[in-house]
């Protein structure tokens, strides 16, 4: 009855990923310290000097005590005074998803909630660069009153460089109430001098940690319980140059003995390893059933009484390892309750070695227990985890095929990607589905040039199923399928694989076809994946410029994802709609858009959907377009407010990029250039095709403040030409450049630029009537009249204008009457105090009639208004 | 192709780490040191055999490569 006796050992981890890989609560366990162990007041104070730093470094080899010295510290300092974290690191911490899991997983066993926006912007779909994660994080973490540390032990084990490249970047920017600790049995990659030598760390280090002849005496008389003489003891501390486990080792090799003098100048004068010498002590000392169950159980990292049934032969797992606790037998609690241990790593090492050594056969079989054992208890990954271990390669992946399909739409790629690449690859090749979820996952982690291969492998399989000719040879290897359902699903996916390498390469046309294939072959049961499929080809329409046909395909793909059960995906595809009726000029319609979904994602109650809180900086940007900056000032703050938890990975950059145009359009340039180089910091990029660059936009700000070199040094980087094809997606760079020759003929009038812009144009007009996107026609008229005014040419300039304000709204009764007082001289104060209305108001109307004039200061939007008769 | 290296380390190792070691061959010396000798594949596999030896906390004395690859296999 295994699985009553047994207690999970997770914490719920948000997200869907904890149906495959759950947070195991026993790496959190922060270690007891026991009085009655060696305390070592000297490295305690030192620990409590190293906490007005930013690190502390323990590093020294196994056996040095590491652990337990952070163990009595903490024992030592009540909660109360300073709140730790505690984070067991193991191998499966390399994928930074799963550390920063448990990081942040950490943080919040000291403050419940925080962190908890990284947290879940690391289990969207498609994370964010890890910095972004990182600031939101130091963002949350400042909001924190009090002081505390975060303990990472064993980070040895980490050889993943985006980890510690991340970690470097957190020490940078450490907010003054952290204090982080490492533990490790090498010195971490990061800048250690310089940390060092601006006094921003402490170290201890292995001379530091071994048993002084004291403390020796001390472990050996009284925590051992041996009577050994002060020759005994310092013949031993110089044997084992005041290594903690060998002095361990020793005291045990010593406990019952008779001749324990004997026993010490053997061992003294041995030249053998420490470890070698004294284990084999040690394991000849125990009886056979107790030697048995440590060489077995060695193959484990964690180790539950059931656990240990199920694996070895013997019934009393739970008693042994409790004996083997009380008897000092390197045997580490990792709860309270006396479920889970494990052993001490070094120890752990000698006795696998043993095991190998001795039974060498056995030891493929012991993993396979243990990965039944996982799969009974509901644990994919460690029953995987076994599997590889143990070579067993085809139930490693019989187990990896059905927890594909929710770990490709919820994280854990690098994890799978790791497994797959453990298996051979002809298995791989003879498993459709599985190579179908390889390439998916290559597709994901951004390795897309391999994943054609792979896509091959799967087709093979597919072909030799529907050619029903009796004469076809049979394949040399057999087909394997576990998941019947996922191979129906298989062609379409293939395609739909297809159609997202097309995209991410920037070729429409193939992205258009295959996403065409995928929804032929896709079963109609697969939302899912005809919604991925769907949203493709409506991205491929949005990317060639057919507005109407992307919103029709671009919302029945949305209604697919919801079906399917995601309802993050449908909330964030609205701003793909809105915008598309932005740039119809279809305001009314986009506004409809974003209520109809925020009234969704607010039935769905908390948490909130992702996008909602993108839905408010599209709602901005929108009240931006009519010029109501207060109002969308408003939307973009509560925006903020649900915060990134709330929010699509883009979201970020998107929130600045519209803040940093309210801010434009309110004349503070130099301020919306800082938020647009924030916007470019935080920019991540998602399948959606970027039409509005954040390059551009700065470029626009740049010709306004006259910076004209800047301003044609992006042109040239983006080799933007005047006869280039024009597509949609390219229109807002070419309506900039329109702008920076407009700018360039300004400042030199001997420029033939102005001819080259006026092509330009007339060209894209064209381009945008034909597409229907009256925004842009709008934008592209008031260049041209722009571009007569440039020229002197007021007559010619009135007819496009007339025609964009004939398209766009024309400014209000009150914004001309407060534009007359301007160009009468008056200030912003003096024309509230006539109109009676507050100083706010009087700048709010100017920035609008500013916007809609296309300048951005007072004396160019009284020319301007003049010029044009509106006043 | 693989370079020979000779790794020595503090203290006498037992023959069954050698499986553990990258399949370095082990040879006791007498003065109380171990020399780890044999082909390491390349970089990575260097490495690997020294962070085994660090997980033991095998006192690392030294590292050489003695050979180049070897020159009786043709490459072709």
């Amino acid at each position: 009855m295994i699985g009553q006796a047994y207690n999970s050992p997770m914490v719920d981890a948000p997200g869907q990923g904890a149906a495959t890989s759950p947070l195991l609560e026993t790496k959190l366990y922060i270690p007891k310290w026991r009085p009655g162990l060696v305390s070592r007041p000297r490295l305690i104070e030192r620990l409590d000097q190293g906490i007005e730093r930013k690190l502390t470094l323990v590093s020294a080899p196994a056996g040095f005590g590491k652990t337990t010295l952070l163990a009595e510290w903490l024992a030592a300092t009540p909660a109360s005074e300073r709140a730790t974290g505690w984070v067991s690191l193991d191998q499966s911490d390399n994928d930074p998803a799963l550390f920063w899991a448990y990081f942040i997983t950490a943080l919040q066993t000291m403050r419940s909630g925080v962190g908890g926006n990284a947290l879940s912007l690391l289990h969207s779909p498609q994370p964010p660069p890890i910095e972004s994660v990182l600031t939101t994080l130091i963002n949350e973490i400042n909001a924190i009153e009090d002081d505390f540390a975060l303990i990472l032990d064993d980070y040895h084990v980490v050889d993943a460089q985006p980890v510690h490249s991340a970690i470097a970047f957190l020490l940078d920017h450490l907010p003054p109430q952290m204090h982080l600790v490492i533990a490790s049995r090498s010195d971490p990659p990061l800048p250690l001098a310089r940390l060092r030598g601006r006094g921003e760390s402490i170290e201890l280090r292995a001379s530091d940690l071994r048993f002084a002849p004291d403390e020796a005496a001390a472990f050996l008389n009284e925590v051992m319980g041996l009577d050994l003489s002060a020759a005994d003891v310092a013949a031993l501390e110089t044997r084992t140059e005041g290594w903690i486990a060998g002095l361990q080792l020793a005291a045990l090799s010593m406990r019952g003995r008779e001749d324990v003098s004997g026993f010490i100048k053997a061992f003294a004068g041995d030249d053998r390893y420490i470890v070698d010498y004294l284990v084999e002590e040690v394991l000849q000392r125990q009886p056979e059933r107790v030697r048995s169950f440590l060489l077995q159980t060695s193959i484990l990292d964690r180790l539950s009484g059931p656990l240990c049934d199920a694996v070895t032969d013997q019934g009393e797992g739970k008693g042994r390892l409790e004996a083997l606790e009380r008897g000092n037998l390197f045997v580490v609690p990792l709860d309270d309750k006396r479920q889970w241990y494990r052993y001490h790593h070094l120890f752990a090492d000698v006795l696998r070695a043993h095991a190998m050594e001795e039974q060498p056969d056995r030891v493929p079989i012991l993993h396979r227990r243990a990965s039944e054992w996982y799969e009974h208890n509901g644990l994919p990954a460690d029953a995987i985890r076994h599997a590889l271990a143990g070579e067993d390669f085809e139930r490693a992946a019989g187990l990896m095929e059905p927890v594909g399909r929710p770990m490709m739409f919820t994280g854990g790629q690098e994890t799978m990607l790791g497994w797959l690449k453990a298996l051979p690859d002809a298995l791989v090749g003879s498993r459709p589905v599985l190579s179908g979820i390889y390439a998916w996952v290559l597709l994901h982690t951004g390795q897309v040039d391999a994943i054609e291969p792979r896509l091959r492998d799967a087709e093979r399989w597919l072909e030799t199923t529907s050619d029903t000719s009796e004469e076809q040879e049979p394949p040399l290897v057999e087909m394997v399928v576990v998941d019947e359902e996922e191979f129906r699903s298989l062609p379409g996916m293939i395609a739909a694989v297809r159609a997202a390498r097309a995209g991410a390469v920037g070729d429409v046309p193939g992205t258009a076809e295959y996403a065409r294939r995928a929804l032929e072959l896709l079963p109609e049961g697969d939302h899912l994946l005809r919604g991925v499929a769907t949203a493709l080809l409506a991205l491929a329409y949005l990317t060639s410029g057919d507005l109407d046909a992307a919103y029709g395909i671009f919302a029945d793909g949305m209604a697919s994802l919801k079906l399917g059960g995601d309802i993050q995906h449908n909330t964030s595809g609205a701003y793909i709609l809105a915008d598309i009726r932005m740039a119809q000029g279809r305001l009314h319609e986009a506004v409809a858009t974003y209520q109809q979904s925020l009234q969704l994602a607010m039935e769905q109650g908390e948490p909130v959907p992702r996008g909602t809180a993108d839905m408010y900086v599209g709602l901005s940007e929108l009240q931006r377009e009519h010029d109501d900056l207060e109002a969308a000032t408003q939307l973009l703050l509560k925006s903020k407010e649900l915060g990134e938890r709330a929010a699509a990975p883009d979201w970020q950059h998107r929130r600045c990029a519209a803040l940093a145009q309210i801010k434009e359009a309110q004349g503070d340039l130099d301020g919306a250039l800082d938020l647009l180089d924030e916007a470019e910091r935080l920019y991540y990029r998602t399948p959606v095709p970027d039409l509005r660059p954040i390059a551009a936009l700065k470029t626009r700000i740049r010709v306004a403040q006259g910076r004209l070199t800047e301003a044609l040094g992006w042109v040239r980087e983006r080799g933007l030409s005047v006869d280039d094809d024009l597509s949609y997606i390219r229109e807002f760079e070419h309506v900039t450049l329109a702008r920076v020759l407009i700018a360039r003929y300004r400042s030199d009038r001997a420029d033939r630029s102005i001819d080259e812009a006026m092509g330009l144009l007339e060209r894209l007009r064209k381009a945008a009537e034909e597409g229907g996107r009256t925004g842009s026609v709008i934008e592209i008229l008031v260049q041209q009249a722009l571009a007569h005014e440039a020229q002197d040419d007021l007559p010619s300039a009135l007819e496009p204008l007339e025609r964009a304000l004939s398209l766009a709204e024309p400014l209000t009764g009150r914004e001309v009457e407060i534009l007359r007082l301007v160009a009468a001289g008056m200030r912003n104060q003096e024309i509230a105090e006539q109109l009676f209305i507050s100083l706010s108001t009087v700048k709010r109307h100017i920035a609008n009639a500013y916007g809609k004039l296309g300048v951005s200061h007072r004396t160019e939007a009284v020319a301007r208004a003049n010029e044009l008769n509106l006043l | 192709m693989a370079d020979t290296y000779r790794i020595r380390v503090k203290g006498h190792l037992d023959d069954r780490w050698s499986d553990w070691l990258g399949g370095l061959a082990i040879h006791l010396q007498e003065d109380g040191t171990t020399v780890l000798v044999g082909p390491v594949v390349d970089q990575a596999a260097l490495h690997g055999v020294i962070i085994r030896i660090r997980d033991l906390g095998l006192p690392l004395l030294s590292v050489r490569r003695v050979a180049g690859p070897h020159s009786n296999t043709k490459q072709g």
